[in-house]
């Protein structure tokens, strides 16, 4: 696939986003000046981080089609996070928590991806039953409370700015969104998902292993929701159980604003990224401006619906 | 097409049989349990559910979906509770709840039907619209301690049985005749099988649609009234999970989201065993927090248990048909 026809699949969103992205920028400029600064810069980026790589799986569970939908992103994250320092509180040297988030999250998207593609229940169905499970045993397993005891040296890693930049973006988020996006254009695999989740039939047909991609794109939003685990525990200094709340609705905003299209095939991981960082931008936006959280999420939602009905009515002039 | 629609098939032997479990298992751990006192708890917490999962079989039967529900049920909440704060009569102040209700349905009929957008996207911006509606509305305040107007008309009891039950009878009965009388139900099934070959086949896929949406709309509108006489406050949080809970009920019920399948019988059952099993297990000293491990594991249960004894089921046949040849 040339880069010419990797370009040619940005979803029509994306001049939209970075419009949007603009006038919250210049809307900020004009509302509070002193809000621009680097460290303005900083915090958005790190806030990104973890919405990041998970609205990175639940974009490639989306792509693979079949109504693909991972509603237990959040759920995942939140268990992944306690599990880990439950092992470290059950004796368990520090620089297991490492493995034990990925390897937690992994697993919990394993499951997922079985029950979707062995016993076929439909994947809204599925997610969110492992969403009530796997959100409920963080809270139930650590009573409510926030679990601390992160090995001292992950933290500063957490916390860690380079030329304003966060490090846990640096080393995690945009690698992943880098291999994700080659891996989605160049590699066959890339080809596959887009391939089943345009027409599954076809898929089938031409002899793509549907199922085993399938079952691999939710285990990847397992691991990835693992890796925002990792990275909010490096951040945080603590595992909160509830770290993953509301991230199922803001990673599926994230993806559907990015231009992935709910019924799959269609989408970049460029365009979740603009969509990711303009969700953020705006949220610190509106705090700095300090206006109520609760407006973030109305906001949102519209923002949401005023780019779906745009991108639709754009679609249909053309 | 009965048989789909509304017979008493597998799916809701298997919950009415794990209901009788799970009160019988209940009711010798507990002696308070069985009591008339407890039953009617059971069946005030299950009220609201009730109506919400309706209008979600509607549109689950549909291929539709809509996880605004239950702050739908919150704004319609806010505009029962202030006008029996504004002093108006209760049974008018009732009906606003359905009149509101349907107001926000056809905001949510025209964003997703007319703006066709996909169900679970558009419900998924509306959600958090409606949720900062209820935070502008309530001005950040609970609304409390709303007159009980309302509440002595919907918690009476004539001849010993509560309103709420009526209402609910009622509620069911009519999609009832909506889905096994009128055209509705075979469309509605025909639109959930699949769109394409429903439009092909002459069904007004955009009016049916729309009309579904709104009716959901109504029922969240009905379950407000009803949320506002049992509690006589709305908090700024109401609906948060309710909508979930629905889904899960539907789902839990039989009713196929692509397989344009539906049981309102099996819906209700739903509700019920899930509200049984959280009352159950809080009377038994199991913590609230464990209450949404205990709904995910009896909807992924029931699913699974479904899939893997149809498939041992399946797989004996092949052996009788490959002893018989």
């Amino acid at each position: 696939m040339s880069l010419l026809s990797f370009a040619a699949k940005q979803p029509p969103a994306l001049p939209i986003l970075v419009g949007l992205w603009i006038v919250v920028v210049i809307g900020l400029a004009a509302l509070n000046p002193s809000a621009f600064s680097l460290f303005t810069v900083t915090t958005v980026l790190q806030f990104s981080t973890l919405l990041a790589l998970v609205a990175l799986g639940q974009t490639l569970v989306v792509l693979c089609g079949g109504a693909g939908i991972d509603l237990s992103v959040g759920g995942a994250t939140s268990l992944s996070a306690v599990m880990a320092m439950l092992c470290v509180k059950g004796g368990l040297p520090g620089a297991f928590v490492l493995l034990a988030c990925l390897l937690c999250g992994a697993i919990l998207g394993l499951i997922n991806g079985i029950l979707v593609t062995r016993l076929r229940i439909l994947p809204l169905i599925a997610t969110l039953g492992t969403f009530y499970i796997y959100s409920g045993l963080a809270l139930s397993l650590t009573g409510g409370a926030a679990q601390s005891g992160v090995p001292l040296w992950l933290v500063p890693w957490g916390r860690g700015v380079i030329h304003g930049l966060p490090l846990p973006f640096l080393t995690l988020a945009l690698p992943a969104y880098l291999v994700a996006g080659l891996l989605l254009g160049w590699s066959s695999w890339g080809r596959w998902i887009f391939a089943l989740g345009y027409n599954e039939r076809s898929a089938r047909l031409v002899g793509i292993p549907v199922d085993r991609v399938r079952l691999i794109a939710y285990a990847l939003s397992g691991l990835l929701a693992g890796t925002a685990a990792l990275v909010s525990l490096a951040w945080l200094g603590s595992g909160r159980p509830n770290i993953g709340d509301n991230l199922e609705l803001t990673s599926l905003t994230g993806a559907m604003l990015g231009g992935v299209s709910i019924f799959g095939g269609r989408g970049s991981v460029a365009g979740v990224m603009a969509a990711v960082l303009l969700l953020v931008t705006f949220q610190t936006a509106l705090l700095q401006l300090n206006i109520n959280t609760i407006w973030q999420v109305g906001l949102i939602g519209a923002l949401l619906i005023a780019v779906l009905l745009a991108d639709r009515f754009s679609t249909r002039r053309r | 097409m009965r048989s789909a629609l509304f017979g008493f098939g597998a799916r809701e032997t298997t919950l009415l049989a794990a209901c009788i479990v799970a009160f019988a298992v209940f009711a010798l751990a507990s002696p308070y349990f069985a009591t008339t006192d407890n039953l009617l708890t059971i069946l005030r917490n299950s009220n609201e559910l009730l109506f919400l999962s309706l209008g979600m079989t509607l549109l689950l039967a549909m291929a539709d979906v809509d996880v605004s529900v239950g702050v739908t049920m919150g704004l319609a909440a806010i505009a029962v509770g202030q006008a029996l704060q504004g002093g108006w009569p209760p049974l008018l102040a009732g009906l606003l709840g359905p009149i509101a209700g349907a107001a926000l349905g056809l905001v949510t009929a025209s964003v997703v039907v007319l703006g066709r957008i996909p169900a679970i996207v558009g419900t998924l911006g509306l959600f958090g619209v409606y949720r900062a509606a209820i935070f502008l509305a309530l001005g950040g305040s609970w609304l409390s301690g709303i007159p009980d107007g309302l509440t002595r008309v919907l918690g009476a009891r004539p001849l010993g049985v509560p309103v709420a039950i009526i209402v609910v009878l009622i509620a069911y009965g009519c999609v009832w005749v909506l889905l096994r009388r009128t055209p509705f139900g075979p469309h509605l099934l025909a639109i959930g099988g699949s769109e394409e070959r429903a439009r092909l086949s002459g069904v007004a896929v955009k009016r049916t649609r729309f009309a579904t949406f709104v009716v959901n709309g109504i029922l969240c509108g009905v379950a407000a009234s009803f949320y506002v006489a049992t509690y006589r406050n709305v908090a700024t949080t109401i609906g948060g999970a309710l909508a979930l809970e629905a889904i899960a009920a539907t789902a839990l019920g039989g009713t196929s989201i692509t397989g344009g399948r539906c049981s309102l019988l099996g819906t209700a059952i739903g509700v019920v065993l899930l509200r049984l099993l959280q009352n159950g297990l809080l009377l038994m000293g199991v913590p609230s927090l464990w209450q949404s491990v205990v709904t995910g594991g009896l909807l992924l249960g029931v699913l699974a248990f479904e899939v893997l004894s149809e498939r041992v089921a399946l797989a004996r046949l092949n052996i009788w048909a490959r002893a018989a040849s």
